[in-house]
């Protein structure tokens, strides 16, 4: 089904609320539109929204050609969101284009057997739509720009001549610059660019469509705001920038109510609160606290758990008196175990929208979002996470979400997977050891809008439930545990001993002193006895010059020399006198 | 001037995918055909499928590009892309080794 619009250039209409009066009325139709967007940015999303509701509300087949995601991962994804895309499956073909990386690359290749096989499945189904998702995923195994280039167009004179309604959609730069930069000759190649970005803004998530070019169409060139709701991408009205301030000022426990005292009050409700620590450091611990709290309120919780069984979590934490079982008997908490590796990031999030929307969630707890991605700086993980925490946030949802992070201090620049910035409190537990014990301390990074104690709490597990020890510090470090009963004994001793030293200290310069003064004295009596003898020996001298003389004229007499020789002598003789 | 047949060939299967006479497709069968002759030790058992007139078997195989060379025997099953000017690469990847270039 084709909307005529002005001339010569029809619309298809994208069933996507808010994008169809952007563009002008929807996608050129039988032409290409190119979408570029960042990791997470809603790309799939957009392109499976076009083909569900091409099937749905125009009887239109589609094409799907997947080169990132398995056919299956992409079906999974669609039937999160409210499409019903059970029953639209005989209109929608999903082509698993994925090349395996274990395929040996042994020189110059071309699309011409891709081609060949989607124009095979097309003419099979009838498509009329047709989505190539992560054709940069393609391109980077040709290696080559120029050969990229060749190929893109080769398809796009394809696509042309196919008759069907394309999308395009590529991974690129994170803003539209590095986009445009990436990928010109593929926008070139374009009729219509849509780019789709997914950032940061003062510490919220921000989504954001463009339509950057347009062959013929009366589209608006702003950015708008879009969110991913259940019924999938929804731009402009109801976006989450002005969901964003229906922020809670009321405050829920945290099950725990010295963490309550630290945070003047607990948690803000809808509010997203990040737990980070080392394995064993009691991060999923504080999670069912929250989630043990929630349930007594008679909220319901989604606890969704990486790896790790719901029984397994029941039982551990079991050990320390909180008790889940009840409340998931009750219905009130639901705990779900994903597993990490068997599909993508993104897939993780459309499941956990679909869990939260199944089980009316007012609470969502993930543990750990780590286990998204098992190195670090991964894109997907990242997009995924910010997404999640975005997920609950738009819908008034408080998330309690832990992260593996190691011992390593918090306010390093390895933040775990970029959600610290989104996060509107953020807890770090450490390991710290010292004297032969490990003890776990609790440090509040940070609190949005909440005076919060800076101080470090070590945390006591018993079988009674969770306390913390206030912190005992000692040359400005934070003492725990036995260390700490030992410390403050040591100090007493300490103190004592330190006094006995000072009165020690004392005599020793008192006695110096003492001697000090002798010795001056002996000093003195040393001079005189100098002095004395240094007098006598003057008077010595003297009169020994004196006798010399004498002996010498007396030499002279009885010599006869002559007056010249004596007058030195009769001179010296007068100057004594 | 040709040598007496060893006492046991050892037995290649292929399927390669090509795309009509496209440049690639072209080469890459010269390219097989050259490095086959040169391996005497092997007998090749080589069937060509043209994606153009049957796009079905490569669908089901999923062949994205042309041309695509899949090793069928001995196994492991193992696939190549590309126009197979890369030698050292296919030589790898059908098992052979420089020692038993004839």
């Amino acid at each position: 089904m084709v909307k005529q619009n002005k001339g010569c250039i029809r619309y298809v209409p994208t069933g996507i609320v808010g994008f169809d009066e952007v563009i002008g009325g929807g996608l050129p139709a039988e032409r290409i539109t190119v979408v570029l967007g960042g990791a997470g940015s809603g790309k799939t999303i957009f392109g499976a929204q076009l083909l569900a509701a091409g099937a749905r509300d125009h009887a239109e087949a589609g094409l799907f050609v997947a080169f990132e995601e398995s056919a299956k991962a992409i079906f999974e994804n669609a039937a999160t969101f409210t499409w019903n895309i059970d029953s639209l499956r005989s209109k929608i073909e999903v082509l698993d284009a994925r090349l395996s990386e274990s395929v040996v690359h042994g020189g110059d290749f071309d699309l011409l057997g891709l081609l060949a096989v989607i124009g095979a499945k097309a003419k099979a189904t009838g498509a009329k739509r047709i989505v190539l998702d992560g054709l940069d995923v393609l391109l980077g195994h040709l290696g080559d720009s120029a050969l990229a280039r060749r190929e893109v167009f080769r398809l796009r004179d394809w696509l042309h001549v196919s008759g069907m309604t394309a999308v395009i959609t590529a991974k690129a730069g994170a803003d539209e610059a590095q986009a445009a930069s990436d990928y010109d000759f593929l926008q070139f190649m374009a009729d219509c660019v849509v780019t789709m970005q997914h950032r940061v803004v003062a510490g919220t998530a921000l989504r954001l469509i463009r339509v950057a070019k347009c062959r013929g169409g009366a589209h608006s060139a702003n950015e708008f705001p879009f969110s991913i709701t259940d019924a999938g991408i929804e731009v402009g009205a109801g976006s989450n920038t002005e969901l964003r301030h229906v922020v809670s000022a009321r405050r829920v426990s945290s099950g725990m109510e010295r963490l309550d005292g630290m945070l003047s009050g607990g948690y803000y409700r809808g509010s997203s609160t990040l737990i980070t620590g080392a394995p064993g450091t009691a991060k999923t611990t504080l999670a069912a606290a929250f989630a043990d709290a929630a349930s007594r309120r008679k909220e319901r919780t989604l606890f969704v758990s990486f790896d790790e069984a719901p029984e397994q979590i029941v039982r551990n934490v079991e050990s320390i008196g909180i008790h889940l079982a009840p409340h998931i008997r009750a219905g009130t908490l639901k705990i779900y175990s994903l597993r990490s590796r068997v599909a993508s990031p993104e897939a993780h999030v459309a499941s956990i929208r679909a869990l939260l929307r199944e089980h009316r969630a007012d609470n969502l707890i993930v543990d750990p979002i780590s286990a998204l991605a098992p190195r670090s700086g991964n894109a997907d993980a990242e997009g995924a996470a910010v997404h999640i925490v975005d997920l609950a946030k738009t819908q008034g949802i408080t998330s309690v979400i832990t992260s593996l992070l190691g011992n390593a201090a918090p306010l390093t620049k390895e933040t775990p997977i970029g959600i610290s910035t989104i996060a509107d409190t953020w807890m770090h537990l450490a390991y710290v050891v010292n004297g032969g014990e490990r003890n776990r301390a609790l440090t509040i990074v940070k609190s949005r809008g909440t005076g919060h104690s800076n101080q470090v709490r070590e945390l006591v597990l018993t079988s009674a439930g969770i306390t913390f020890a206030d912190v005992y510090s000692v040359d400005g470090e934070v003492l725990m545990g036995t260390l700490r009963w030992q410390t403050e004994n040591e100090q007493g001793r300490l103190r004592k001993s330190a006094k006995r030293d000072a009165e020690f200290r004392q005599r020793e310069a008192e006695l110096a002193v003492a001697e000090t003064k002798v010795r001056a004295q002996a000093v003195v009596v040393e001079q005189a006895v100098r002095e004395a003898t240094l007098e006598r020996l003057k008077l010595d001298r003297e009169s020994d010059v004196s006798q010399t003389a004498t002996q010498n004229l007396e030499l002279l007499h009885r010599r006869g020399d002559d007056d010249l020789r004596v007058a030195p002598l009769q001179k010296a003789k007068r100057s004594r006198r | 001037m040709k040598r007496a047949a060893p006492p046991k060939k050892r037995q290649l299967r292929l399927r390669l995918y090509v795309a009509g006479e496209a440049p690639n497709s072209v080469a890459a069968i010269r390219h097989l055909r050259v490095l086959l002759a040169d391996y005497p030790s092997h007998v090749a058992e080589l069937e060509i499928i043209d994606v153009l007139q049957h796009p079905e078997p490569g669908a089901r195989e999923g062949v994205l590009v042309t041309p695509t060379m899949i090793k069928l025997a001995p196994l492991p099953e193992r696939r190549i892309i590309g126009n197979l000017k890369d030698t050292e690469a296919l030589i790898s990847m059908l098992g052979l080794t420089e020692s038993e270039r004839g």
